[in-house]
């Protein structure tokens, strides 16, 4: 991943500068003393022709010297292209420090077939100011999949525009295979990268007990992760390629370690406070009767009245 | 003899008056003390909040020790609240005469213990907001659930067991409150109508009040020694040096017991000597409450022995790093003060009659209870300091833990609620059971009167006897018993 620390010599110089000004025409200087280091780096993630997020992770220089994640910091997105900037977007780092936007569809390319993207730290009270640039090359990663074949071969096939706008193969890209799973992607087999040849393909065979759900589908990934020409890609496709989850008549047979309880110890509980309220219950009744209780004064004046 | 010039009717107006007296003062020392209180309350929940908003790194606790001084606490408080079933619904059981006056005391300081020990562990959650969880997604197979329905249980328990003997007093105050000229009194008149449902002393009241509080103290005893032995498997039930032992249950219920009882009969002190109840709370309940607490205090011993001395027998290897770190490491001046304060000691000094006066038993629970509250820390955080996995690679402060300024503010603010409570109650209510310190006058006096039939009886005898030696008329007639009928 590309790391670019801009203007952190000058500003520094700058600082210096005014700092020594200050001095000497008595101007505080505080505001610019205090800002923080500032460093910004980008990484591109494209989705299966889905998005394309563009992502500043930035950090800050602590008292300590130490670079952590600056949070809530402005940063300003550009698309540059033939030395014109065009504002994209602002977002706000998170806690980790990073904020993120999707880039428009249709991203207008230079000359190249590339784009480019600046990230910016501007006039921020806290933060120094500072810049990361990143370009990246056009590409599109698809996974093609022969759902009716047993050999469970998968197909992924990385192309990009070529000088004179054709389509062309990208050779020597590495791609790695996965399978989804509930809070990640799990690598397909042990040896799960596999380089493209000169049409722009890898041949992936997926195993053949990967389990999958109660009909046996799973999804497939295939990720080129930190590319330098290309950055983040990954595309997913679902198929009928897993083995079939069968469902246990009673997955969590009941014991203490189990999250359902042996019933000898639900019965012993309920019993036993069951058995106490019971009696509570009893109380509170008697504490009603003894409430709607008349006086003896009360049962003699009624039956005066009866007669 | 029964004295002819003694009034009962007089008597039971004493006991009414001296008992209603302090619910109709409310001076200037007691707005000091409640103001007090409220101060240091209020500063403990600015500290919760300080601590909620910030989370449980304001605190001194980590990831090894996240059970200090509010869980120590939480015991130490469940621990006090068996005073309540002890000294009432077992000598209730036991039909000790002499419970009498102290069995409100008693009962109170259970309802406030549970009140505020009950909200220990709350305090102790970093988020208090997913408690609900434990409620609905709780594991019945947990003994953290079991802790939490088996202290619910109690407490409802103990509140009804409060409130049933209070009745007719809470009617008599009403009665006796006939002129309502400040909105206090308005108020006072509110509650005391409210909370005496409609008393009137019927017989058939009477009937089901009593029958109601013979079911309570019978289902109570075993309720409290429930919740004790429960808490106690919060920490034997997980695998620990030092928790991993077959004795917790009754340990934590002696334990429990023992401070208890200390603490009834600091209550008992403290009542006596600010309510002037000196009459009623004599110096030989302090002697008959000694000798229970040092009954106690040898079971508790007895216990004690077994829990430390079959492990350092053994000697097993993280067990024997706790016990090393107990017997002659960082905390060994803790531990062999306390074996000393809380054992020794007060065996030593409750065995001798002089022992067992007011001032010296109420030293010695005074070093019971705190030394109660001490053991408790000694209990949790020394095997928390102690993990069958050693502590490495995490910072230094990590591996010690004291409470902090945090942790001692909401405590303290605990501590302050228990006393708040404890003083707004005896502002409001009688701190003695009238009408049965009442029928403890009637008892005696009828008991009296019956001794007395019988000695005048035997001196007829006697005289007759004589006659009958020196040949003389016998004279045949002998006053009969009289039934005594008994009014309240």
């Amino acid at each position: 991943m590309k790391s670019i620390i801009i203007n952190r010599y000058f500003l520094k110089k700058l600082g210096f500068t005014i700092a020594v000004s200050s001095i000497l025409f008595n101007i505080s200087t505080a505001q610019i003393t205090e800002k923080r280091t500032t460093t910004i780096q980008l990484s591109f993630y494209k989705k299966a022709n889905i998005s394309k997020t563009i992502v500043g992770t930035v950090k800050a220089k602590n008292e300590e010297g130490k670079f952590l994640p600056a949070i809530n910091a402005k940063v300003n997105f550009y698309l540059v292209n033939n030395n014109a900037q065009t504002f994209l977007k602002a977002a706000y780092t998170n806690k980790a420090g990073k904020a993120n936007i999707i880039l428009p569809e249709n991203l207008p390319l230079d000359t190249g077939h590339c784009f480019t993207i600046a990230a910016k730290i501007e006039n921020d009270k806290v933060f120094e100011d500072a810049v990361e640039e990143l370009r990246y090359k056009e590409a599109n990663l698809e996974l093609k999949l022969a759902p009716y074949d047993t050999s469970r071969i998968a197909k992924a096939v990385l192309k990009t525009i070529g000088k004179n706008g054709e389509v062309i193969p990208v050779q020597d890209v590495e791609i790695k295979f996965y399978v989804k799973r509930l809070f990640g992607f799990m690598p397909a087999a042990e040896d799960y990268t596999l380089a493209t040849d000169e049409n722009g393909e890898a041949s992936f065979t997926y195993p053949k007990d990967i389990m999958g759900d109660t009909a046996g589908i799973l999804t497939v990934v295939a990720r080129i992760d930190d590319n330098e020409l290309f950055g983040n890609m990954e595309y997913q496709a679902v198929t009928a390629w897993g083995t079939v989850l069968l469902k246990e008549k009673e997955p969590f047979p009941r014991a203490l370690w189990e999250p359902y309880a042996p019933l000898p110890l639900i019965i012993t509980i309920a019993v036993l406070f069951g058995g106490v309220w019971f009696t509570y219950l009893i109380i509170f009744y008697s504490l009603y009767k003894i409430k709607k209780e008349k006086s003896d004064e009360q049962i003699e004046f009624e039956a005066i009245i009866k007669q | 003899m029964i004295n002819e010039k003694y009034d009962l009717k007089k008597e039971i107006e004493i006991v009414r008056e001296d008992c209603l007296r302090p619910t109709r003062r409310w001076g200037r020392s007691t707005q000091i003390w409640i103001g007090c209180l409220l101060i240091m309350i209020g500063w403990g929940i600015y500290c919760y909040i300080h601590q909620l908003r910030q989370g449980l790194g304001v605190t001194a606790m980590r990831n090894y020790v996240s059970w200090g001084l509010y869980i120590s606490t939480f015991v130490f408080f469940i621990g006090i609240s068996h005073s309540g079933t002890l000294v009432s619904a077992i000598l209730r059981i036991t039909k000790q005469e002499w419970r009498r006056p102290i069995t409100r005391s008693a009962e109170l300081l259970t309802f406030v213990s549970l009140l505020f020990g009950g909200i220990m562990p709350i305090i102790d959650l970093g988020r208090p907001d997913r408690l609900v969880n434990l409620v609905i997604f709780g594991r019945v197979q947990s003994p953290l659930m079991w802790d939490i329905i088996s202290i619910c249980t109690y407490f409802v328990g103990s509140s009804v067991f409060l409130f049933l003997p209070m009745i007719p007093d809470i009617a008599l105050c009403r009665d006796r409150l006939t002129v309502c000229e400040t909105r206090f009194d308005k108020f006072r008149k509110w509650l005391y109508t409210k909370m005496a449902i409609g008393w009137k002393g019927t017989k058939t009241q009477w009937h089901l009040l009593e029958k109601s509080m013979t079911i309570m103290t019978i289902i109570i005893i075993p309720v409290a020694v429930s919740v004790h032995t429960v808490v106690s498997y919060i920490f034997a039930m997980t695998l620990r040096p030092g928790w991993d032992s077959t004795v917790f249950g009754p340990y934590f219920v002696a334990g429990a017991l023992y401070s208890g009882s200390a603490g009834v009969i600091l209550g008992m002190a403290a009542f006596r000597k600010l309510y002037h109840l000196e009459k009623y709370i004599t110096k030989r309940h302090f002697d008959l409450m000694g000798r229970i607490v040092l009954a106690l205090t040898l079971i508790y011993a007895y216990l004690n022995l077994n829990e430390y001395w079959i492990p350092a027998y053994k000697m097993a290897t993280s067990e024997g790093h706790l016990l090393e770190d107990l017997f002659y490491g960082s905390y060994s001046k803790l531990f062999w003060t306390l074996q000393f304060g809380t054992v020794l000691l007060p065996i030593l000094i409750l065995s001798i009659p002089k022992g067992r006066t007011v001032l010296m038993i109420s030293i010695t629970c005074i070093i019971i209870v705190i030394g109660a509250w001490v053991k408790r820390y000694v209990i949790v955080v020394p095997t928390l300091l102690h993990p069958f996995m050693p502590i490495q690679e995490v910072p230094k402060d990590w591996s010690t833990y004291f409470p902090n300024w945090v942790e001692f503010s909401i405590t303290g603010a605990c501590l302050a609620g228990i006393f708040l409570v404890i003083t707004l109650f005896s502002k409001l209510f009688p701190m003695m059971a009238i009408w049965e310190v009442e029928e403890g006058l009637l008892i005696e006096h009828d008991r009296q009167l019956a001794i007395d039939i019988r000695l005048k009886r035997e001196a007829s005898e006697r005289v007759i006897n004589i006659e009958k030696l020196n040949g003389e008329k016998v004279s045949t007639e002998v006053e009969p018993i009289k039934p005594t009928v008994i009014t309240s």
